[in-house]
């Protein structure tokens, strides 16, 4: 095993390795950038260094910096968690070449897999199903005809060159379809310069459910179930879950979706952890939509209901190791879920929201855990993603961990800056998302009708409130008239630093 | 001194609850049967869920900034922090109704709208796309 590990990156995921690491005994080095010399991590970190300026491409994103790092302070292996340069196939090269291991699977399952069309092709030939569709171009609105005849109706017409919906199409009939053709085509051709579109099956209400996959360098590769993802904004996932309380209810969907996604990572040639992502229909069927070669920032959910440490096992896999149980020793436990805690303003069009943590009181007690890289008095930085933590909870039944996280989010409070912490209570309150009835435009649907972020209290609480502020106000003038009896009462004095700001 | 507290915007008298300071920032109210913890950082406290906004009559202190705009007269949209100008989805002189967007913006990796505070007419725009723009800058009027 390693002696000591160099973490490529930073916040909740970074402090989540070096705990990992502490564990099994290793020296931990951290990286940091000008904007995180006080960052949580470094502080938790035995080891840390200095890797550049505040922009990522000075820093986080610096593989030259990254590995001198790693050489001057000895580290013989490099975690790249998530985000930054985890899925760099040519940072993984790197690592190996300058001699370190990178925990994680080959440069080449990485460059394999980050292609999207080559991803559906290895993902197909594999085995694994993938949205039905036509694999090039279309020549003629003829082809869209035949396609549409076999597959069924809705179809999408997609731009090949595409983006941002332009010459896209919903088509629901077919005597729709020779216009729809045109129309996507020529905005296709005025939008990319290329009027190519390809037809590919709409999957309606899908659902975003993705595999665990875990591999030796030895050939044996398991899947630890599902975690179900459909609560997103923006194509940003917001609530994790395992298991799928869906895939549960479809009898040998999860053995099914399982198989299909070690098909695919074999094809890969995968080994270390990665996540195969599909989209389900309401029926059960599913799709290959992606593979992260990575561990995932929804990772605790997993670990929650399998007992499993992730980061242990990347390591044991990256040091050569074997895998410690095959695929009948993994079973689901329980429920769990998460939230992923946000510096942003949902009462102001979830805009980011940095500044200094002016008081922070964290959730804890049975089944709860908190991955966090936030402390009181941390300046979140403008330079990165505006996550601040992880609150993943675990029960033995999804009804009870949704209690558990309403509970938990209530002795949550961030003081300072906004979080999105309200957005939580919203949708773990919401009826279809408690009876499981999810699909991948569930939020945005939620969000569509006005929602009053900050209620009025109950006048009782007001009272209360009022009476603080009285005393509060009440300190300040007694401060102010006798100032030395405001001495060796820090609260006074930081009430009174509060009032002055 | 005799200031009056406003919470919420209205004015309240205040419970007589038997109130301790616990830890900085953290009171501790035993109201009848009940016991609430209560939060209090800058201009808001929270208890029990809710948070309520306090306010000082004379307004030289706990003042939020950026709250509800007038209703009539200049409103002016700021850059909350320091980012680029992406798109500006209006022209001078267009009507704008509240909450309609004004700018998009990027700002921590993200694309964000930047809304109108009010229903008026774009006075002036202040900035183009892809300028950068520092926390505070005044972006666009509104009137």
């Amino acid at each position: 095993m390693f002696a000591k590990v160099l973490i490529a990156n930073r916040g909740e995921i970074a402090l989540r390795i070096i705990r990992t690491l502490r564990e099994m005994g290793i020296r931990s080095v951290a990286v940091y950038s000008d904007a995180d010399r006080a960052a949580l991590h470094v502080r938790k970190a035995d080891e840390a260094a200095h890797i550049g300026a505040s922009p990522s491409s000075e820093s986080y994103l610096n593989i030259d910096r990254i590995l001198d790092a790693a050489r001057r302070h000895g580290a013989t292996a490099i975690h790249p968690g998530y985000g930054f340069l985890s899925e760099n196939a040519r940072f993984a090269q790197a690592c190996e070449d300058a001699g370190f291991t990178f925990i994680g699977p080959s440069a080449k399952s990485i460059a394999l897999m980050g292609s999207k069309t080559e991803a559906r092709r290895v993902a197909k030939a594999g085995g694994a199903p993938i949205v039905p569709g036509t694999e090039s171009g279309l020549t003629s609105a003829a082809d869209a005809v035949a396609f549409a005849r076999e597959a069924g109706f809705p179809v999408m017409l997609k731009a090949v060159a595409g983006g941002g919906g332009k010459g896209m199409r919903r088509v629901d009939r077919m005597e729709d379809l020779a216009a729809a053709f045109d129309a996507a085509s020529s905005e296709a051709l005025r939008a990319f310069g290329n009027g190519t579109v390809y037809i590919e099956k709409l999957i309606e209400n899908a659902r975003h459910i993705e595999i665990q996959v875990l591999g030796d360098q030895h050939g044996n590769l398991v899947h630890l179930g599902e975690r179900e993802c459909s609560v997103q904004r923006r194509h940003q996932k917001v609530i994790e879950e395992s298991p799928s309380s869906f895939v549960s209810r479809m009898p040998g969907m999860r053995e099914r979706m399982g198989e299909a996604a070690i098909r695919a990572a074999r094809a890969a040639g995968y080994y270390n952890a990665g996540t195969v992502e599909f989209l389900a229909d309401q029926f059960g069927n599913f799709y290959f939509l992606e593979m992260n070669t990575r561990l995932q920032v929804e990772h605790p959910v997993t670990e929650l209901v399998t007992g499993l440490d992730l980061v242990r096992l990347q390591l044991e896999i990256a040091a050569g190791e074997r895998l410690p149980f095959t695929q009948d020793d993994i079973a689901l436990r329980g429920a769990a879920i998460e939230c992923r805690i946000y510096a942003e303003d949902p009462a102001n069009n979830f805009f980011p929201s940095p500044g200094r943590i002016e008081r922070l009181s964290e959730p804890s007690g049975p089944g709860v855990r908190l991955d966090s890289g936030i402390y009181p008095g941390w300046n979140v930085p403008l330079d990165y993603d505006p996550m601040l933590a992880k609150l993943i909870v675990w029960a033995g039944t999804r009804d009870q961990a949704i209690e558990r996280m309403l509970r938990a989010l209530g002795e949550y409070q961030v003081g300072g800056i906004r979080t999105n912490l309200p957005l939580f209570r919203l949708i773990l309150n919401d009826p279809a998302f408690r009876r499981g009835d999810l699909h991948t435009g569930y939020l945005e649907e939620l969000l569509k009708t006005p929602i009053d972020w900050n209620p009025p209290g109950p006048p009782e609480l007001a009272a209360i409130a009022a009476q603080i502020a009285a005393w509060k106000m009440k300190e300040q003038t007694t401060a102010q008239a006798a100032p030395d009896a405001a001495k060796g009462s820090s609260w006074a004095t930081s009430g009174r630093e509060d009032l002055l700001r | 001194m005799n200031r009056i507290i406003r919470i919420d915007g209205h004015m309240v008298e205040p419970a007589d609850s038997d109130l301790a300071e616990t830890e900085p920032g953290v009171y501790s109210a035993i109201a009848g049967l009940s016991s609430w913890e209560a939060q209090v950082t800058a201009n808001e406290i929270t208890i029990g869920g809710y948070t309520f906004l306090v306010e000082f009559e004379d307004r030289r202190q706990w003042k939020r900034s950026g709250r509800a705009a007038d209703a009539k007269g200049k409103a002016s949209i700021t850059a909350a922090m320091p980012g680029k100008i992406v798109r500006i989805l209006v022209a001078v002189d267009d009507a704008v109704v509240a909450g309609q967007g004004i700018f998009v913006v990027e700002a921590m990796k993200m694309q964000n709208e930047l809304k109108a505070p009010r229903d008026g007419r774009v006075a002036a725009i202040e900035v183009s796309e892809n300028d950068s723009v520092v926390a505070g800058a005044v972006l666009a009027i509104i009137e």
